[in-house]
């Protein structure tokens, strides 16, 4: 029984990172339409900028890591994807593209802070650990959960009630309308880049706190990240959500009596079994 | 404001869409624009309206001469249009498709904002208008194919430009839809706006338009009062086949 709770702890928790994962990356393909892959390495920049500001306290370096991650995001649009998409670039193109910046920008970092892993300050003197029917948690994996909500809740309020996430469901819908009706989609992209590229930040930086950074942590991110937009439905906020949370669920469950090891397996396998049966994902209508 | 093609060119893979085009349209009177399938009229408006680049001549709006016009400067030349195949923002309420448009254009100030009453008076306005005003909180892509093409009509209003290019606006309407329609057509022509109508209803054409303007083949066939073009031997031939 203890068995059970705590498996179901490990999916709550690593739905929620995938969620923020997923979360960012749905925002930004419902607008652009592209597989954006270095959006894997926004999670890393936070984290080594957290890292890098680690002489500062927690209250600079945090914030200074999800707007670096945000910037950086912003940037790429403005000086890569936006040129590429002015000069009618197909998607692939754009994938590629991102792949490069992916690969580039994670080369950049393993120069600058070397391939090891590094630890990033202390969140907490002594890492309070709570128990709950048999299973236990600690106060880092409680803040994963509470992030993955509040940003879940944030970006729906966001896409729901401002008249900005009204605009970007409106690119989302149909960029070229929305040219024609005097939206500026190209500045909106860029903000769209910034706001879905922080949210992959706190993902990093959760990571990094709950275990350690390491310039190639972003892959293994981004590829569930866009495991739970695939199958909760791409594009969709509340699809993300349940995607990353299926894949959480599957993923530690299906381990119960075979080693962690076939974790990717399992996750690869249930997107392989989307695409075949379900392909549009859980919510959306095929 | 008048609208003028000169010489205007546009082809595709060699096929000239619209053909060395000189056409003028004036503000106040509704313009129908006429031809056969294919003859080069969607494609005109998609010109107009930065859909596809110009690949030949000029189309000047007011005193301002263009040879290029992006998609998203068309609400700066007072552009607004809808289309063949309706598009609205399908994923949105048919109120946030308005409001989307009656929102500011900066993005930092939006992100802040929630609509005001102002846009909220103006949306019920032109949802009242159009008949839509009971779906307000609808998502567009529930409404019927008719109520979706008033959407698209709702949202020219919304903008308030001062040309006004409608691509078959009636197709899929039940009468009272085209009714209304029609109503808010000769309410812009009233307002002085310039009106460019696409339609293959004859009877709509005659009842509505003052002036139309035949197009075949990307070129201009015939154009003046609807009766005597109508009339005309080549436009008939042309247009009906016959």
């Amino acid at each position: 029984m203890d068995f059970v709770v705590q498996l179901t702890i490990n999916s709550i928790i690593a739905g929620s990172i995938y969620t923020l994962m997923a979360l960012g990356f749905n925002l930004t393909y419902g607008a652009t339409k592209f597989f954006n892959l270095a959006h894997g390495v926004m999670a890393t920049i936070a984290g080594y900028t957290v890292f890098y500001f680690s002489s500062q306290p927690l209250y600079i370096s945090i914030p200074a890591g999800i707007f670096a991650a945000g910037l950086v995001g912003y940037v790429l649009d403005r000086t890569i994807y936006s040129p590429l998409r002015k000069r009618k670039a197909s998607n692939m193109v754009l994938l590629v593209a991102s792949l490069g910046v992916f690969t580039a920008l994670e080369s950049l970092i393993a120069l600058k802070f070397s391939s090891q892993h590094q630890s990033l300050p202390e969140i907490f003197a002594s890492v309070p650990t709570f128990n709950l029917f048999g299973g236990s948690f600690t106060a880092i994996h409680l803040l994963i959960v509470a992030s993955a909500a509040v940003c879940a809740l944030g970006l729906h309020a966001l896409l729901k009630y401002t008249l900005f996430g009204k605009a970007i469901n409106a690119v989302s819908d149909d960029e070229e309308v929305s040219k024609i009706v005097g939206i500026n989609t190209n500045r909106l992209m860029g903000q769209v880049f910034f706001v879905g590229s922080a949210i992959a930040g706190v993902a990093g930086i959760l990571v990094g706190f709950d275990t350690v950074i390491i310039p190639i942590m972003g892959m293994p991110l981004l590829l569930k990240g866009i495991i739970a937009a695939i199958i909760g439905g791409l594009g969709s906020l509340w699809g993300g959500v349940l995607g990353a949370f299926l894949l959480g669920f599957v993923e530690n469950f299906g381990i119960w009596h075979i080693s962690g090891e076939w974790k990717d397996v399992i996750a690869f396998g249930l997107l392989i079994l989307f695409l075949i049966f379900r392909p549009q994902g859980i919510l959306k209508k095929s | 404001m008048s609208l003028k093609t000169k010489n205007l060119e546009k082809h595709f893979d060699g096929v000239h869409a619209v053909d060395h085009l000189s056409i003028e349209i004036k503000p106040g009177v509704i313009t129908g624009i006429l031809g056969p399938n294919g003859s080069g009229k969607t494609t005109l408006i998609n010109v107009i309206s930065g859909i596809h680049p110009i690949d030949g001549g000029e189309i000047a709006i007011g005193s301002q001469t263009f040879s290029s016009i992006k998609r998203h400067e068309v609400p700066d030349f007072d552009i607004t249009r809808t289309f063949q195949n309706v598009r609205v923002f399908e994923q949105m309420t048919v109120m946030d498709n308005l409001l989307v448009i009656l929102s500011s254009r900066s993005v930092l100030t939006s992100l802040r904002q929630r609509a005001t009453p102002k846009q909220l008076d103006r949306a019920q306005e032109v949802l009242k208008k159009v008949g839509l005003w009971e779906k307000r909180n609808s998502l567009a892509s529930k409404l019927s194919y008719g109520q979706r093409k008033l959407l698209e009509v709702g949202r020219v209003l919304a903008m308030d430009k001062k040309i006004n290019l409608f691509d078959e606006p009636f197709a899929g309407m039940f009468p009272e839809m085209v009714k209304r329609v029609s109503g808010i057509l000769q309410n812009l022509k009233q307002c002085g706006k310039t009106i460019v109508l696409i339609e293959h209803n004859m009877q709509l054409i005659r009842e509505l338009c003052d002036y139309v303007i035949v197009m075949d083949a990307g070129k201009l066939l015939a154009q003046g009062e609807p009766e005597k073009v109508l009339a005309q031997k080549n436009v008939i031939e042309a247009y009906l086949g016959e």
